[in-house]
């Protein structure tokens, strides 16, 4: 149905021209799925826009050819491709939500485009009636008259799903589909997903930064390494007998929440962006690669056919015995160092009974008051060297927890007391003791840094506050900058830079960087691996091991991703709507979760093992 | 299908204007920067140097050449080089004298309503609650009268004179720069970095000075420089009704109001103080645009 | 729907109530500070103090300034707004006289506005997403620093004088007597059919609207250009191109319908320029609105008509805030259900 041969995508950056996508050949049969993964920056996204024929200004197709249905989309008329658009070529969005108008309601939108279809005015409304019945929307008549912005991201993109698929089209794209939203929603879309594919015997090419979901969700799977394609073979093959050193680090590097916990390795660095791919002969993974040839960075490797239907674009591709994947797990999980397991003493902050509770005023004059519970009745205590993870989903409570430990919101209900002392007497002494035991590290890298600031002088901060720290060392400020800097595994020479010229994975470090510096005992860490690259992830998780155990710190871990969760720490507390439903310690609670709410998230992460089944059938 | 990885247009993804020397770099490159600077820069040395660049005196009347043509007209003569008005003063002189009240009153009226309406913003958006909802009634209640009329009843009770006029154009318009700065700064007040420095142990008016300004300075500079352009127009508007300073001195808005009379006869008389007027707010505006532009990295990315 | 109407227009009078109170005592004591004496053009230069203090309490000035802002509240309650002292006729009649020409004017300004900035705000969108806005960008700022009293005389100056075609002078010529029905000179003639006065007063309206539109143009232009540029950013717009729409539809249908509520909130808060505008060119035309009668009350120290002015201006004010918030509540779905 759709193969791609031999394409290159390309652009000017500063006079030279730099290909984003190279020589990438995939074939996708009718009723197939072909995954394409890849982390951020890849350009996994840039191959939906070519099918689309919507490439930026800037970038264009300088080789290769997209192959629909035997005709070479590339060498359409503009007007012939962008009528396959809707009719035989599907797209569904990353994020549900904002992807329909949101002035229009979903009638309007969906009428729309029957109307583009050319389905005659009467029967479109039975036509948007019977779809919504097949992706299981709930009163289908009243969700005619909705807005965008009542209804949630699953039944958004259920509703970009019945509109995908009411044309009947021969190919699907899907990009991230499952990504943006809740964790429950993410198992019904792709139920969905498979049922109508199957019902429609569509191709679907589902494009995804997990290696994992995509080996149980596709037939085949494409690896994308800085625009090159690394690999390529049917799904199970890819993740259980990778050939190429990237995708077998790519797994190496996902934390599991199954199985024997062992230690994660890393790859140092981080994928090239797109002005340093311009500079990199040869392959492009080479620069990180632990078992580069000096051939490898001459040029790039061909790609060859290692085993049928398997290509791998390597020099030295792996050899793989039929158990060398399970055997490398072996060899992590041995030395694999349980998180710190210390459980006496007073603990260092401890909530009880905590309540957080926020009251919005409703009706045309305010007069009506509702109160929304974004924490309720929560006990937590924190020893010393402990690492606790809070896990639950967008909604639970679990940031507004963050929030309470340092003080940046104020209890509703319930007490905190901080070395048994209780921080609600507000005085200096209190106050001191919060700002100097507690720090906390934040999610968005972006909104997290001043953007004015060095990171000289982000690093070292706390100098600026103007009162004597005393739990600071006595060095001076240039002194205690370097520290930081090579605690947080950064060189020297970043010193002077601003965050706009970081990456993600080193403002993430400056990050934590600044935490340190007033030397806190606990540290919060609010979701901070999210948006990071998978091997920038597990770089990360190591080095706050590290500091751990170089510096006893604590650290309560707020994440929705239970397997780093898992990782990191020894307890873990699993919230829902603002309540506790289970804690305890990491193992027992993932390996024998007692409350039904755990067990629904832990089913919802695609395991290691390709085989076993996964979406889990619906009871 | 959002290309979160790659930018809507291809370029080397680093934002530079976080330095001061990138900032500077950055207002280089923008051709309405050198164009509105350049301007403003030439008027305000002709204010300053009025006596000495000037070819006659601004009220010195010829009336042996009253209404008397351009230099380059048959009848004009290289003395009066843009010719004489109806009571035979030199329109040249005069348009240059009234750059003197223009600028005066642009730069002391931005800074003036930059200064009262950004420390508003800045208390309000930083402190949120009833500080906030109080400045934003007054705001409110300010903004429900038209400007122009607000400033003609401010003069009637303060009178004329060029620091009442002043005292006009701020009182008027400050809620424009408290408005659009107190979004700004609510923005930034969101963002974790100044959560961060409050538990580092910074001070509420360190926070508000250190990590909150820096972030609105740009956007402080903007309107600055627009807000010189509505002042020079505010006092045009003012001088023409006759209100703003007394007739001794010179202004565009007066030389307006004379020229109307004489509209028939000498269209220059009519023209001259126009085109100051207008060239001389259009590079306020360029130049406000062009900051705009160089400083918020998202617009560069567009319009690059 | 209606709930939601009426439950924002009856928020906005509420509020309205304190606001006006607050204004018109400001706008009291401001003019009660003036250095001049606005007794002093109403007395014969042969007055002696005692004529001027018979005149002072005659008029209510002796009195402290607190108990005549009440007093004067008492009045305007009940409908009675004072004489003014220049022109010795009731303020109330001397305004209503005027409201409809400045009514007629300002609202034949945002028409003509309208119609020059939408289809110039859409353009100036296509030729920003076809890179050739240079030349475009560079018009709109030129015609940003036009004022709309420069405007006036430019378009004097080149209609009325150098190539007369238009009448620049007045609301009607001469010869047509307007009929005072409703006091909105068009709906008049046009109701007891006197086309050739309608002509007329179309033709005096063209120069002074066009005035006021170019002034006010430029402004609904950039926001429109703006919001059109954020709306083309947004992921729908994407989405619906994925799904084979083309672009016109795309702009026309689904970008348009998003862009226009922040231009709407724009035009709102920019209503008091057009008012102000409004003053200067009545002025410059001759006009007969309340703008005019403003500058006269002004130039005239005429307190009572200032203070009548500047009540009026401000209803006008609140009433277009209402206009412009139920307008949006309308158009905008998130504000269906409060």
């Amino acid at each position: 149905m759709l193969a791609i041969d031999n394409l290159t995508l390309s652009c000017q950056i500063d006079g030279r021209r730099i290909d984003l996508l190279r020589n990438l050949s995939v074939s996708l049969a009718r009723g197939r799925v072909l995954g394409l993964v890849g982390e951020s920056g890849a350009g996994k996204s840039m191959i939906g826009r070519i099918i689309a024929g919507h490439t930026p200004p800037g970038f264009e197709v300088t080789q290769g050819r997209v192959l629909f249905d035997g005709a070479d989309l590339l060498s359409l008329e503009r007007k012939a491709w962008r009528a396959l658009l809707g009719r035989r070529i599907a797209f569904i969005p990353q994020e549900p939500l904002t992807a329909l108008n949101p002035v229009l309601t979903i009638g309007q939108t969906f009428d729309e485009h029957l109307a583009h279809l050319g389905v005659a005015p009467r029967e479109r409304r039975a036509s948007m009636l019977r779809q919504f019945d097949a992706v299981h929307l709930p009163k289908p008549d009243d969700m005619l008259r909705r807005y965008p912005h009542e209804l949630s991201g699953g039944q958004c993109q259920r509703v970009l799903i019945a509109m995908a698929f009411v044309a009947n089209p021969a190919l699907i794209v899907a990009d991230e589909p499952t990504t943006a939203l809740d964790v429950v929603s993410q198992v019904n879309v792709l139920r969905l997903l498979a049922e109508q594919r199957r019902q429609h015997e569509t191709a679907m090419l589902l494009i995804t930064h997990d290696l994992r979901l995509a080996a149980h969700v596709c037939d085949d799977i494409a690896v994308l390494y800085a625009g090159e394609q690394v690999e390529y073979g049917p799904a199970r093959d890819v993740l259980r007998r990778s050939r190429h050193p990237y995708t077998w680090a790519l797994d190496q590097a996902t934390p599991d929440v199954h199985g024997k916990p062992r230690r994660l390795s890393a790859l140092s660095g981080q994928m090239p962006g797109v002005s340093a791919m311009g500079s990199i002969t040869g392959c492009r993974f080479a620069p990180r690669c632990p078992q580069r040839l000096a051939a490898c960075e001459a040029e790039p490797p061909p790609s060859i056919e290692s085993a049928p239907g398997h290509w791998v674009r390597c020099l030295k591709p792996r050899d793989v015995a039929s158990n060398s994947t399970d055997n490398a797990r072996e060899s992590a999980a041995a030395t694999w160092q349980a998180p710190n397991d210390n459980i006496s003493g007073t603990p260092l902050i401890e909530l009880r009974d905590a309540t957080l509770c926020y009251t919005a005023r409703r009706g045309l004059f305010g007069q009506r008051k509702v109160r929304n519970f974004a924490v309720e009745g929560l006990s937590l205590a924190v020893q010393p060297g402990e690492f606790v993870g809070i896990v639950g989903e967008s909604g639970s409570g679990k940031s507004s927890v963050a929030k309470l430990i340092v003080g940046a919101e104020a209890l509703t209900g319930g007490m905190l007391l901080i070395e048994g002392r209780d921080r609600a007497l507000a005085n200096a002494e209190v106050r001191r003791l919060n700002r100097e035991h507690v720090q906390m590290i934040f999610q968005d890298p972006h909104s997290a840094l001043n953007p004015r600031r060095s990171v000289y002088r982000l690093l070292t901060q706390a100098y600026e506050a103007g009162h004597a720290v005393a739990t600071m060392t006595e060095q001076p400020r240039n002194g205690r900058a370097q520290e930081l800097l090579a605690d947080v595994g950064l060189p020297r020479d970043m010193l002077p830079r601003f965050p706009g010229q970081l990456s993600g994975g080193q403002k993430q470090r400056v990050n934590i960087g600044r935490a340190l510096c007033v030397m806190p005992r606990l540290i919060v860490a609010d979701e901070i691996v999210s948006g990071l690259d998978v091997s920038v992830q597990a770089q990360i998780l190591n080095l706050l091991i590290e500091l751990g155990r170089r510096h006893g710190i604590a650290l309560v871990l707020i994440s929705h991703d239970l397997s780093v969760v898992r990782y990191l720490c020894s307890r873990v507390v699993v919230m829902q709507r603002g309540k506790v439903v289970e804690q305890g310690k990491t193992e027992q609670v993932f390996s024998d979760p007692q409350h039904a709410y755990t067990r629904l998230l832990l089913s919802s992460v695609p395991p290691a093992d390709p085989t076993v089944p996964w979406p889990p059938a619906i009871h | 299908m959002s290309a979160i990885e790659l930018p809507a247009a291809p370029h080397s993804g680093v934002d530079r204007s976080s330095s001061l020397c990138g900032a500077l770099r950055e207002l280089a490159r923008q051709p309405r920067v050198w164009v509105g600077g350049t301007i403003l820069l030439v008027a305000m040395l002709l204010a300053v140097f009025a006596p000495w660049i000037a070819p006659h005196d601004p009220l010195d009347q010829d009336l042996l050449h009253m209404l008397a043509p351009p230099a380059w007209a048959p009848d004009g003569s290289a003395s009066y080089p843009l010719g004489t008005d109806g009571l035979g003063r030199c329109v040249l002189s005069r348009a240059i004298f009234g750059a003197r009240v223009a600028l005066t009153v642009a730069i002391a009226a931005a800074w003036g309503s930059m200064l009262l309406g950004s420390t508003l913003a800045l208390l309000g958006g930083y402190f949120g609650g009833l500080v906030d909802r109080l400045i934003s009634y007054v705001v409110d209640l300010w903004m429900s009268f038209p400007p122009v009329v607000l400033s003609l009843i401010l003069l009637v009770g303060l009178g004329t004179g060029i620091d009442k006029v002043v005292l006009a154009v701020v009182l008027v318009d400050w809620t424009r720069f408290c408005r659009v700065v107190r979004a700004d700064v609510l923005v930034t007040r969101r963002r974790d970095f100044v959560l961060a420095a409050q538990l580092i142990g910074f001070s509420h008016w360190r926070t508000m000075l250190r990590e909150v300004l820096p972030a609105v300075v740009p956007l402080m500079i903007t309107l600055f420089s627009i807000e010189m352009g509505i002042a020079i127009v505010v006092e045009a508007t003012l001088s023409f009704i006759g209100l703003s300073v007394p007739p001794q001195i010179t202004t565009w808005g007066q030389m307006l109001a004379d020229a109307r009379n004489d509209m028939q006869s000498a269209v220059w008389v009519l023209l001259t103080p126009v085109a100051c007027i207008i060239v001389t707010v259009l590079a306020c505006n360029l130049l406000g645009d062009g900051v705009r532009i160089a400083l918020d990295p998202r617009l560069r990315q567009r319009v690059a | 729907m209606l709930q939601v109407i009426s439950a924002i227009v009856v928020r906005r009078l509420l509020l309205a109530v304190p606001t006006l109170l607050l204004l018109s005592l400001v706008v009291f004591f401001v003019l009660r500070i003036l250095p001049a004496d606005p007794l002093g053009m109403l007395l014969p230069a042969s007055a002696t103090p005692a004529d001027a203090a018979a005149l002072r309490q005659q008029l209510g000035f002796d009195k402290p300034i607190p108990q005549q802002f009440l007093i004067w509240l008492w009045a305007a309650i009940n409908g009675n707004l004072g004489i003014s002292l220049n022109f010795r006729q009731p303020v109330s009649q001397l305004m209503m006289a005027a409201l409809p020409a400045t009514l007629e004017l300002s609202f034949a300004g945002l028409i003509l506005a309208l119609l020059i900035s939408i289809p110039g705000g859409v353009l100036a969108f296509v030729l920003y997403q076809r890179k050739r806005e240079a030349a475009a960008d560079l018009t709109v700022a030129l015609m940003q620093s036009i004022p709309s009293f420069l405007w006036s005389l430019l378009l004097i100056a080149a209609f009325g004088v150098l190539w007369p075609v238009l009448p620049f002078s007045g609301r009607a010529g001469p010869e047509v007597a307007l009929p005072g029905l409703t006091g909105f000179a068009l709906v008049d003639l046009l109701l007891t059919g006197q086309f050739r006065g309608l002509v007329s007063v179309a033709s005096h309206l063209v120069l002074p609207a066009l005035a006021l539109a170019l002034g006010f143009a430029p402004l609904v232009i950039r926001v429109l250009r703006s919001s059109l540029i954020e709306a083309a950013g947004e992921p729908y717009v994407e989405v619906a191109r994925l799904r084979g729409l083309s672009e016109s539809r795309i702009l026309w249908r689904h970008m348009l319908k998003n862009a226009a509520l922040p231009t709407i909130t724009m035009i709102g808060v920019q209503f008091g320029f057009l008012f102000g505008a409004a003053l200067l060119v009545e002025m410059i035309f001759g006009y007969p609105g309340i703008g005019n009668l403003m500058v006269q009350a002004v130039k005239g120290n005429d307190l009572p008509l200032i203070q009548g002015i500047a009540l009026i201006f401000c209803v006008l004010m609140l009433a277009i805030t209402v206009i412009i918030d139920v307008l949006y509540a309308v158009l905008n779905p998130r504000m269906r259900n409060l």
